[in-house]
């Protein structure tokens, strides 16, 4: 197999790749936040349990919630398993990386000086408006390059979908190394993240440029 | 005179070194051989259920080890990563119900006699009513990653691949029958063997009577281990000429038919 | 009155911090509180301003009460009418609290467009005029981080007047600047209170309160220890406490 086909034949599952990428962020950023919302909720219950699942979500590998999420219902349930596996992989990414945003919000939206609310308060902004208009913009500054971090790292997370055969571009990268019996096709895969890197770092650069008008 | 002497002092003292050398070569350690297997691979090789690493090619390479005196030692290779496994020397070999490939010859590693002829199968459930490989047309079928059988579905067998909605590529075996199970796919493309064992253990599965390609297994030794492969095929003969390695074969009755070495 | 506030108590945990405390404002009055920290000075503004809560007494502003108190609990009307008093006064921070994501002008005209939802055009045209009396007419496209402290104390003065607030508190405004820059702030409040403006002004710049205040409140320890007229109190203390203060402020 020549490098050329390598590349055309891996860069059919980069579609499936930027599918996992983009519908993962779709939901987890404003999951993220709602999560974040409830963990800094002033009922201990509720914050107490939204923090015990964060924990869980943080503390164990991604790929093993991967595999929990698509399993689990057949081993636990009886029930089918998806066969289109991008649902169970969006569900598992999504959940997951929004309890890291979660986190990164709440880092965020307590690092906001008191005296903002305060003032907000009273000049008789809403609590929503306050939130929305004063907050939320400040907060997204602060935490931009942390969440750079985590949209970098889920580029990379993505080859994990490979654990319930979802066949994105690594699992074919994967693939054509076994008939092939070459390590080129990880060269071609670690490239191609590379790349897709190099835009994510360019496009959050651009985004963070745009918010650098005040400190 | 005086040059004499000292022509025969050197000498002494250059056969006494030698001597030392010569006397040392037997105490050097027992050489260790370490086996490289896919541990969810059975009955070839697996872990059992006191968690120690059993299995036919397991307990033949453990009594060829102690036919030659080795120590005998285990590695769990990541299956799909063998052969860069094998040349790292993390282990000496792989063996482990594994499927000669062109490739593997043509990328110079050094391939034991098969020992095995292997025959993949399609596996299915009872109650889907499937009968032949036509049937699964516009279907789904899974293959472990790294198979025989997912080569073969890219290369001889790729028209017949062609005829399924998609192949799906799991990285393990219990991956593709959870699959099946869970109605995800509706076929798991494997050996005969490991396809006969989870049909016997598992209620409600079924093998379609039609064999899709034969393969044959060997032992894969990286390149320029020649003098390896040729000891450990040796050791394996003197156990088939014992009786050892039927006695051990009877263990595994699910593929005592297809061992190449007792039909002879 | 303006605002009336009638045995003010406020406790943190066993901390006594207001202990008993009545203060009114007249219309045009100007106030300046003074006392050593710790005092409760800066207490009794944020509890007259809602930004905490007290344990009992009552607030008064316009003779319309937003805490009452019953059977010794302090209860406050409900948050919407809460939120309609607000307008009645503002608040000038120490730290000047001034929206970093905003323009100078946003930061004035922000609120009066949103929360009073007054036409833009004429909040902006007030807005202008107010920079431009703060001294500060070339500023309104500037971010607050490009201001040094003292213009952006006068921002955050112009702010809490666009809302147009019967009465306007000033806590410790000059306290964060550097000693060269609290002159223009102090400035800006005098001419205010030339204006006729309502305000309550809690500060350590003892000549300026004696210079601008038509009453000054000295507290110590949680209680309004003495008060009058500032040539009384700064002249002729009669309080023994009042007297060591004030000494130890000149020294």
């Amino acid at each position: 197999m020549t490098l050329m086909t390598m590349i055309i034949k891996m860069s059919e599952g980069l579609g499936k790749t930027c599918a996992i990428f983009f519908l993962t962020l779709l939901f987890s950023l404003p999951l993220g936040m709602i999560v974040a919302l409830l963990r800094m909720s002033k009922n201990r219950i509720i914050s107490n349990i939204v923090r015990f699942f964060i924990s869980i979500l943080r503390g164990t590998p991604l790929m093993l919630q991967l595999l929990a999420v698509t399993y689990g219902p057949y081993y636990l349930f009886g029930l089918s398993v998806s066969r289109n596996k991008l649902i169970p992989v969006v569900v598992a990414f999504a959940i997951n990386y929004a309890a890291y945003f979660a986190e990164i919000y709440r880092g965020g939206i307590e690092s906001i000086p008191i005296g903002q609310y305060e003032a907000a308060t009273v000049l008789g902004y809403s609590k929503f408006q306050t939130f929305f208009k004063i907050i939320l913009p400040q907060v997204v500054k602060r935490i931009l390059p942390s969440v750079t971090n985590e949209v970098i790292t889920l580029v990379k997370d993505t080859s994990i979908a490979f654990t319930v055969s979802y066949q994105e571009m690594f699992t074919i990268g994967k693939q054509i190394a076994n008939s092939q019996t070459s390590f080129t096709p990880f060269v071609v895969a670690g490239v191609f993240y590379f790349i897709f890197n190099a835009v994510v770092d360019f496009v959050m650069g651009k985004f963070e440029k745009r918010l650098d008008y005040y400190r | 005179m005086k040059k004499i002497i000292a022509i025969a002092l050197a000498l002494i003292l250059m056969l006494s070194l030698c001597a030392c050398g010569a006397k040392e070569a037997p105490a050097a350690e027992t050489k260790t051989f370490i086996m490289g297997i896919d541990a969810e691979y059975p009955p070839f090789s697996y872990i059992d259920d006191e968690g120690n690493y059993g299995g036919f090619d397991v307990e033949i390479c453990r009594a060829a080890c102690e036919k030659l005196g080795w120590n005998f030692e285990v590695f769990g290779v990541n299956w799909d990563e063998k052969l860069v496994q094998l040349d790292a020397m993390e282990c000496d070999c792989i063996w482990s119900g594994m499927t000669i490939l062109d490739s593997m010859k043509e990328a110079g590693y050094v391939l034991s006699a098969p020992y095995y002829d292997s025959t993949q199968v399609l596996l299915v459930k009872a109650d889907s009513g499937y009968t032949s490989s036509a049937d699964l047309a516009g279907k789904l079928v899974a293959v472990q990653l790294g198979t025989s059988g997912e080569s073969l579905l890219n290369g001889d067998l790729a028209d017949l691949a062609a005829t399924f909605e998609d192949v799906i590529t799991c990285d393990s075996f219990l991956k593709c029958f959870t699959e099946l199970d869970g109605n995800a796919v509706d076929a798991v493309f494997v050996d005969l063997p490991v396809a006969t064992s989870y049909a016997a253990e598992n209620e409600g599965f079924v093998i379609i009577n039609e064999n899709l390609g034969a393969e044959q297994y060997g032992i894969a030794f990286r390149s320029g281990d020649a003098e390896l492969c040729a000891a450990m095929e040796g050791a394996v003969a003197e156990l088939v000429a014992d009786g050892t390695y039927a006695k051990i074969a009877e263990n595994y009755p699910d593929i005592i038919n297809n061992l190449i070495f007792l039909g002879q | 009155m303006i605002l009336e506030m009638n045995n003010i108590k406020k406790s943190f945990g066993s901390l006594e911090v207001l202990k008993d405390i009545s203060l009114s404002v007249d219309k045009g009055e100007v106030v300046s509180i003074i006392g050593p920290s710790g005092s409760g000075k800066s207490t009794l503004l944020r509890c007259a301003t809602f930004l905490e809560t007290i344990d009992s007494g009552e607030v008064l502003y316009l003779g319309k009460a937003a805490v009452t108190t019953q059977d010794g609990k302090a209860e406050y009307v409900a948050p919407a009418e809460l939120r309609k008093m607000r307008s009645c006064y503002g608040l000038v921070f120490q730290q000047f609290n001034l929206f970093p994501h905003y323009t100078v002008l946003k930061n004035i005209i922000d609120a009066p467009i949103n929360v009073h939802k007054r036409p833009k055009a004429e909040v902006i045209a007030e807005a202008k005029a107010l920079l431009e009396k703060m001294g500060l007419g070339d500023k309104a496209d500037a971010y607050p981080c490009q201001l040094s402290g003292g213009q952006q104390q006068r921002v955050a003065i112009a702010r809490a007047l666009a809302m147009k607030p019967d009465i306007l508190f000033f806590d410790e405004p000059t306290s964060a600047l550097d000693p060269e820059l609290t002159g223009e702030v102090l400035k800006v409040i005098k001419q205010l209170a030339e204006d006729n403006m309502t305000m309550v002004v809690v500060t350590h710049e003892m000549p300026f309160a004696r210079a601008v205040s038509d009453r000054v409140i000295f507290m110590a320890e949680g209680v309004i220890v003495e008060q009058g007229h500032p040539e009384e109190v700064f002249g002729n203390p009669k309080e023994e406490r009042t007297r060591q203060f004030l000494q130890n402020y000149q020294n």
